[in-house]
């Protein structure tokens, strides 16, 4: 990237109240602060399996709505965001199988935005998650299916070609 | 290097992510490092007026947070002149933590970025950095906000400092900028009540 110069930038320091407080002694360990975290994301857990659940009813709802709309872009991008919810969440909350297949929905469903929308595609994906959510499934490792983590990746990558 | 303690007790801690699971998520950690004050918003919109109502410590904010963006954001923020949480802390989080992205934050006026789904120790660790390696400020025509250099400090006593370290190099800005024009309609909205 280009660079120039500019002799009259103003430079000053900043101290902000966050810094200042923060920086006081007496906080919590960051051994047991992580802990105490790890224990917070813990308790979300209880109430993962309803929020898991609407939020693929949700998904189903839209992709649908997005196929009938031959894909219109709003239903798509309500759907993409979804997805990407469900992929941070259950990535935080360490289900990584239905974090990995909301990420290749997600891919699907970018390139959906700027191309055609491969509803054939965005079904498998659902069927995926839909298997991925049953308790048998949800403490995978995308690893631990090899077959279903090929057929996605195959899946993703014709559909963003 | 260990990371040192930090003390979050009395901190106003300002999330900003369209997701209320995710939110509620961070804001469960926050409550594990020893954070009591908690605000959440789910767009720009939230973030402008809760910075005109209320004292914030520091924003912990989505890169995608509808409608603006927290990119946007961050620059609206950073170069509002009259605004007085011109300088809060802006810790950026993004599903994309490449480098380009993490560029494209620096130079929006962004202290760190932290790449999501996020862990308790990747957070814990960004706000002890934030607290413990405060950064410069630099005004200039086209930027407000730390010194993006930030990678040559904590050399000791100037060794590693370039030669005539006092004029500035600064990037070329990068991104949608937002005329200024903009920057007040974003806040007059916000003020008036406005979406």
């Amino acid at each position: 990237m280009a660079k120039r110069k500019h002799p009259e930038a103003r430079i000053f320091a900043v101290d902000t109240r966050f810094q200042r407080l923060a920086r006081r002694s007496g906080g919590v360990p960051r051994e047991q602060a992580i802990q105490q975290a790890k224990g917070e994301v813990e308790k979300a857990k209880v109430g993962f399996d309803d929020w898991l659940d609407s939020q693929v009813v949700e998904l189903g709802r839209l992709l649908k709505q997005a196929r009938a709309l031959e894909a219109e872009l709003h239903s798509v991008e309500r759907a993409n965001f979804h997805s990407r919810e469900l992929r941070d969440a259950a990535m935080t909350l360490g289900f990584e199988l239905i974090s990995f297949i909301a990420d290749s929905l997600c891919a699907v469903l970018d390139s959906a935005a700027t191309g055609e929308y491969h509803a054939d595609s965005v079904d498998c994906h659902m069927d995926a998650l839909k298997l991925a959510r049953q308790r048998g499934y949800r403490h995978l490792k995308p690893d631990q299916v090899p077959e279903l983590t090929k057929g996605l990746n195959r899946i993703a990558k014709r559909t963003s070609t | 290097m260990t990371t040192p303690d930090i003390n979050l007790r009395d901190l106003v801690f300002l999330i900003a992510d369209p997701s209320s699971y995710m939110s509620m998520l961070i804001h469960g950690m926050l409550r594990g490092f020893g954070g009591s004050k908690v605000v959440e918003v789910r767009s720009t919109n939230g973030v402008l007026q809760m910075l005109t109502n209320q004292k914030i410590d520091i924003l912990i904010c989505d890169s995608q947070l509808p409608p603006h963006g927290g990119l946007p954001l961050t620059r609206a923020i950073r170069r509002k002149r009259d605004n007085e949480n011109r300088t809060v802390p802006i810790l950026i989080m993004t599903r994309d933590g490449g480098e380009k992205t993490v560029k494209l934050a620096r130079d929006a006026g962004a202290n760190m970025v932290i790449a999501k789904p996020m862990s308790p120790a990747g957070l814990y660790d960004r706000l002890a950095w934030i607290a413990f390696h405060p950064r410069q400020f630099v005004d200039t025509a086209t930027y407000f906000g730390p010194d993006r250099r930030f990678k040559i400090e904590g050399y000791p006593k100037g060794v590693g400092r370039r030669k005539g370290d006092k004029a500035v190099d600064i990037a070329e800005e990068a991104g949608p900028a937002l005329a200024q024009d903009d920057i007040d309609n974003l806040f007059n909205a916000t003020r008036t009540g406005q979406d």
